[in-house]
């Protein structure tokens, strides 16, 4: 199944400064096979320990919705939908 | 402007001149809004901590609209590398700073309303002094660590924040108001790294400094629905707002406290 990452601003920079990426992942995966295959993807510079700490700073949205109102990092993803990785920012 | 013109200000408080009337004439046409909103605009004291890129629109446009009392708080030096976005500011200023331009200027646009600059950075000792008598605080900072101290103490006074930050061709905004809703602490939970020299896009802090001057003009004036609980993401790239739910932090190290 194809699923669409959206990132933003330093993750945007991560993930070679394209706001979208199409990934292909087996059926049944969740976004924490989706975080593993983004670091394998990405490597040392995806500090995956950032995204998925208690409470993170970093917002993840399966469509739209905050996964920590879905089922966390178990959230089971399906053919088509839209995660999205929103870090803070800071600058004024 | 001397205390005389503040208090003949002061003492006017209760109604608008021909001139005024004159000047916020297509405001006053907006629905809902009428005289005694632009009253409550009149009454307001904002302070708006830092005039780089966020705090030029959003200064201007409160100014503009009629906010009685700015304060306005920067300790920076108007730079030639400001000028793709800081638009207070004019080539010839590169080297005064901020706060003084950015009165002079505020002042020009709009001579019916009180200006005060403050040339410091906002600190843990002086930000309550900063907020005393003030109505609103808009939070058009660089960095997250003054941010925080802003938010701790709007927390603590109970006064509503305006927050809004920018990144490349992205912003973000949320209306906090202590008790109703989530605070900076219950959106960024942890101290992130902080950048210096991060990429902007000049139109971005645009965006969001009028935005921010949007929700700070209907918190006072108490018309439509601020957004409070809610970050709004703007996408410049694709052109797209996306807006997330934030809950408050039951264990919020700054407002878990107040009801």
């Amino acid at each position: 199944m194809r699923i669409i990452v959206k990132s933003f601003a330093t993750l945007r920079e991560i993930f070679g400064g394209t706001g979208m990426l199409y990934l292909e992942l087996p059926e049944g995966s969740t976004i924490e096979d989706l975080l593993e295959k983004l670091r394998e993807q990405y490597g040392s510079k995806l500090d995956v320990g950032k995204l998925v700490g208690e409470n993170p700073n970093v917002k993840i949205l399966v469509n739209g919705r905050e996964i920590i109102y879905l089922n966390g990092l178990r959230t089971r993803l399906r053919d088509g939908d839209s995660v999205a990785f929103i870090p803070p920012v800071a600058g004024g | 402007m001397g205390t005389q013109s503040h208090s003949y200000r002061r003492s006017q408080e209760d109604k608008l001149s021909p001139e005024e009337l004159e000047r916020y004439d297509r405001q006053l046409r907006l629905l809902g809004f009428g005289i005694e909103s632009q009253l409550k605009l009149k009454r307001a004291r904002v302070l708006v901590v830092g005039v780089g890129g966020l705090g030029s629109a959003a200064a201007l446009y409160l100014a503009s609209a009629g906010v009685g009392l700015l304060r306005i708080i920067d300790d920076g030096y108007v730079e030639l590398s400001n000028l793709n976005r800081q638009i207070l500011y004019d080539t010839g200023d590169i080297g005064k700073r901020k706060v003084d331009v950015a009165a002079k200027r505020l002042r020009e646009l709009n001579p019916e309303i009180e200006v005060e600059a403050l040339g410091e950075k906002l600190t843990e000792e002086n930000v309550r002094e900063m907020l005393s008598n003030a109505d609103l605080a808009v939070d058009c900072l660089d960095n997250f660590r003054t941010r925080f101290i802003l938010n701790d103490a709007c927390v603590e006074l109970e006064k509503p924040l305006i927050h809004g930050a920018i990144y490349g061709a992205e912003g973000r905004l949320m209306t906090i108001i202590p008790g109703m809703g989530p605070c900076l602490r219950c959106l960024i939970p942890h101290e992130p790294t902080e950048h210096d020299k991060i990429p902007v896009l000049g139109p971005l802090p645009g965006i969001v400094g009028a935005l921010e001057a949007l929700e700070a003009i209907k918190v006072i004036t108490g018309l439509g629905e601020p957004a409070i609980g809610k970050l709004i993401v703007i996408d410049g790239m694709d052109l797209s707002f996306h807006t997330i739910e934030i809950k408050r932090n039951p264990n919020c190290p700054a407002c878990r406290k107040i009801k």
